[in-house]
């Protein structure tokens, strides 16, 4: 087997109907390598959260296939699946009734690692996502700043070393200025620990500047997937070339002022 | 200490662990329910609704009915088990609610993280969502303590001993430091439990193990303190009374059960009952406050031993006989009916007839011009007749209302202690009145007469179960009393409770003494 070339995400013709016949997502494939960001961008409804949560079986495909390392997701247990592969939500989703350190901790705790090694872990984690582990980890969701609790978010979901990181609108609920400074350090995050992710989100500007990879969703199909710089130079079509306009204006605005 | 006051702290350690234990077993089995059942329910709206929708009916059912109701749906069977159940079932709508509403009220965003990072179903629960709904449930959780340890109360009526003796009995002696007693001690243990709970539940919160641990050892002690008086065999002093030679050993190391209706007179009788068992040597075990036909059933089901009733009351409600008949045929066929279709031992009466009869103030019937039943018909409208809540469903009060023409007439139920007072007050016109309560000479009133001899009557009889019937030594002692007391007698003892405030013991101890010098006469 030669995982070494094989892609960590493989999406293969997936679909999903809901009961009452709306179709969330029609007949997708995607693939991500090692160390990849890709980026699902679109409007809201577009069924890219959907495509998210069927990646570690949040939602149950209703037809085509998922392969995570070469293995359908499908024969896989859908919690063990779930601790390989990070998650992390629009708001932080953190438990409101735990400390900073019991959240990072959580999932190598569940998955039986010995006390004192998660605990180190918790420290490397929190470290990494730049919060200081003695001052942070005692205290609890609601005495934190909202980018605080996103970086423990993040600090979370890398905790159990996943290969891969979905991530729903991880910065949509933060001011610019946290959410650039997050940005950036997330891009930092991944060039040093090397895993893939996906990112959903609404804001072009942001898909432009974080991803390798973007696909832009439309009525749960693939309009158009490229890099940024292919979108940006050959929009496939006017709903494309519509939500680029707005990152297009803001950059000839800032250009302007510059002189 | 007055000896009130003394009295009723004696009674303390067995009411309280009677209570406490009855109470606490209702709650943690109504826990043990409501709780994994409001899980289950929690995430199917449709269940959810019907078992809430369920236990609200059963919250509807005011608790005196609903205790009441489980005597017959466990075919008769008093005391502990029927007030259990009630107690129980009450306990269960707080608890299930609150954990449905909690569980239903966790965050979706929470919710959905702890399913995204990869917990099973039961990390989920058990680590996220019931923590978060904690509080939620706590708070059904004290409800249903408040509310269970307050309706513990009124198991007094089925036979179970809780504080509602205090209430129950001092109500119908009037005896209001006893009501007070047993008010204050049901509300101090309810507020008590309830703040330990809090504190466990803060505890809990704040990962706090020393409060934990100290609360729930203060709560294991309360409650084994308060429960340990049952467990341990504690010998009662004889109260007196004459001792009669050669009977004293025969009932040795037999435990009779003395039931007894919720009025005064019963009182006095049965702690005449105990006097005589215990000096022969029996250990007694009261029942008191029993509802009228809750005391039947108890004593042909072999729950209580012997208590006594009246004839006229088992014609019309045990026998269902329509019309009465005159007083010693009345005795005699009663007595055979109960032995060929229950196997109860009629004893023998007591001597003396407490009849239902219908009483006026005098000034009033004279300003009236009243002195029969007979003469209210062309009256009645406009007047209002006052009785115990039992009467007015009685043959006794529907035929005499029929045959006399008093439909018109308002009736007010009231508790039997403030009828007196009400008709001599002149809030009512009339009140139907036991015709051995000593308050009928002390207030001044009068007994209507009653021509068409509608109302049966009532002549105490001592009424033994199958069991005890067949107790040689147990019918003997009994014996003793057959005929004994006359009407001045059980009134006077009566009036002794009711206007002197003495305890029923006191009075029962006069009757006895009453009856020995009466016997030295003959």
């Amino acid at each position: 087997m030669s995982s070494g070339t094989s892609p960590v995400l493989d999406i293969r013709a997936v679909r999903k109907t809901y009961d009452g016949g709306v179709e969330a997502v029609r007949d997708v494939s995607l693939e991500l390598d090692a160390g990849q960001l890709l980026v699902l961008a679109g409007a809201s409804g577009c069924g890219k959260t959907t495509l998210l949560k069927m990646i570690n079986r949040l939602e149950e495909p209703s037809g085509g296939s998922i392969l995570f390392k070469g293995e359908d997701i499908a024969t896989l247990d859908g919690v063990a699946l779930r601790r390989r592969i990070g998650w992390v939500m629009q708001g932080d989703g953190l438990f409101p009734h735990m400390s900073v350190r019991r959240n990072v901790g959580l999932i190598p705790r569940l998955s039986g690692q010995d006390p004192a090694r998660a605990e180190l872990r918790v420290r490397e984690m929190l470290d990494l996502v730049r919060l200081n582990p003695s001052e942070y980890g005692d205290r609890m969701p609601d005495e934190l700043s909202g980018g605080q609790r996103q970086r423990v978010g993040f600090a979370r979901a890398l905790a159990g070393s996943p290969e891969l990181v979905l991530m729903d609108e991880p910065f949509s609920a933060l001011d610019p200025i946290t959410r650039d400074a997050l940005q950036q350090d997330f891009k930092i995050l991944q060039a040093e620990l090397g895993f893939a992710a996906v990112m959903v989100t609404h804001d072009m500007a942001e898909a432009l500047i974080m991803a390798q990879e973007v696909a832009v969703m439309r009525e749960g199909q693939i309009v158009q997937q490229g890099t940024p710089q292919a979108l940006m130079s050959q929009p496939t079509d006017d709903y494309v070339s519509g939500l680029l306009e707005t990152p297009r204006r803001q950059m000839r605005a800032i250009a302007e002022l510059a002189g | 200490m007055n000896a009130n006051l003394a009295e009723r702290f004696a009674e303390l350690p067995h009411l309280l662990s009677g209570h406490v234990l009855l109470s606490m077993s209702a709650i943690l089995v109504g826990l043990a329910i409501s709780l994994p059942l409001g899980i289950h329910a929690a995430g199917r709206p449709r269940l959810a609704g019907v078992v809430l929708n369920a236990a609200s009916v059963v919250q509807t059912i005011p608790g005196l009915a609903l205790l009441a109701l489980m005597v017959p749906l466990l075919g008769g069977t008093i005391g502990y088990a029927p007030a259990f159940l009630a107690l129980m079932l009450y306990s269960i709508l707080p608890i299930l609610r609150n954990t449905i509403v909690g569980l239903q009220g966790v965050d979706p965003v929470v919710r959905e993280a702890a399913r995204g990072i990869g917990m099973t179903p039961g990390q989920r629960l058990r680590q996220v969502e019931l923590p978060l709904a904690l509080p939620v449930i706590v708070a059904g959780l004290r409800t249903a303590v408040v509310w269970v340890v307050g309706a513990a109360t009124l198991a007094t009526p089925v036979g179970a001993s809780s504080l509602g003796n205090y209430i129950f009995a001092g109500l119908q002696t009037r005896n209001w430091l006893s009501v007070l007693f047993g008010c204050l001690f049901a509300a101090g243990l309810a507020i008590i439990l309830d703040q330990m709970i809090r504190l466990l539940e803060v505890a809990a919160r704040d990962r706090r193990r020393g409060l934990a641990m100290g609360v729930g050892v203060s709560l294991a002690m309360l409650i084994m303190v308060s429960v340990a008086p049952r467990f341990i065999a504690f010998e009662r002093a004889g109260e007196g009374g004459p001792v009669i030679a050669g009977d004293a050993a025969d009932l040795a190391d037999e435990t009779i059960i003395v039931g007894a209706k919720a009025f005064t007179e019963q009182y006095i009788l049965g702690a005449l009952l105990e006097t005589r068992l215990e000096a022969a040597g029996a250990r007694v075990d009261r029942r008191d406050n029993l509802g009228s036909t809750i005391a039947f059933d108890a004593l042909r089901t072999g729950e209580i031993d012997v208590y006594i009733d009246y004839s006229g009351t088992i014609w019309a409600t045990v026998m269902n006989r329509p019309e009465p008949i005159h007083r010693h045929a009345m005795l005699a066929e009663m007595t055979g009916w109960l032995w060929a279709e229950h196997g109860i031992l009629a004893l023998g009466g007591l001597g003396f007839e407490n009849a239902y009869g219908f009483a006026m103030a005098r000034d009033r019937a004279e300003t009236l011009g009243v002195t029969s039943l007979a003469d209210l018909a062309p009256l009645a409208a406009g007047m209002s007749v006052g009785g115990d809540a039992e009467v007015f469903t009685r043959p006794e009060w529907v035929m005499t209302r029929d045959r006399y023409g008093l439909g018109v007439m308002q009736t007010r139920a009231m508790d039997a202690a403030f009828m007196y007072g009400a008709v001599r007050d002149g809030q009512v016109d009339m009140i139907s009145a036991y015709t051995t309560d000593g308050r009928i000479a002390a207030f001044d009133l009068v007994v209507l007469e009653d021509p068409a001899a509608v109302l049966p009557p009532y002549d105490a009889v001592i009424l033994l179960s199958p069991e005890a019937a067949a107790n040689p030594a147990l019918v003997a002692v009994l014996a003793d009393l057959v005929g004994a007391i006359d009407d001045a007698m059980m009134r006077e003892a009566n009036r002794q409770v009711d206007l002197d405030r003495r305890t029923p013991d006191q009075a029962a101890q006069w009757l006895a003494n009453e009856m020995e010098a009466g016997g030295a006469d003959r």
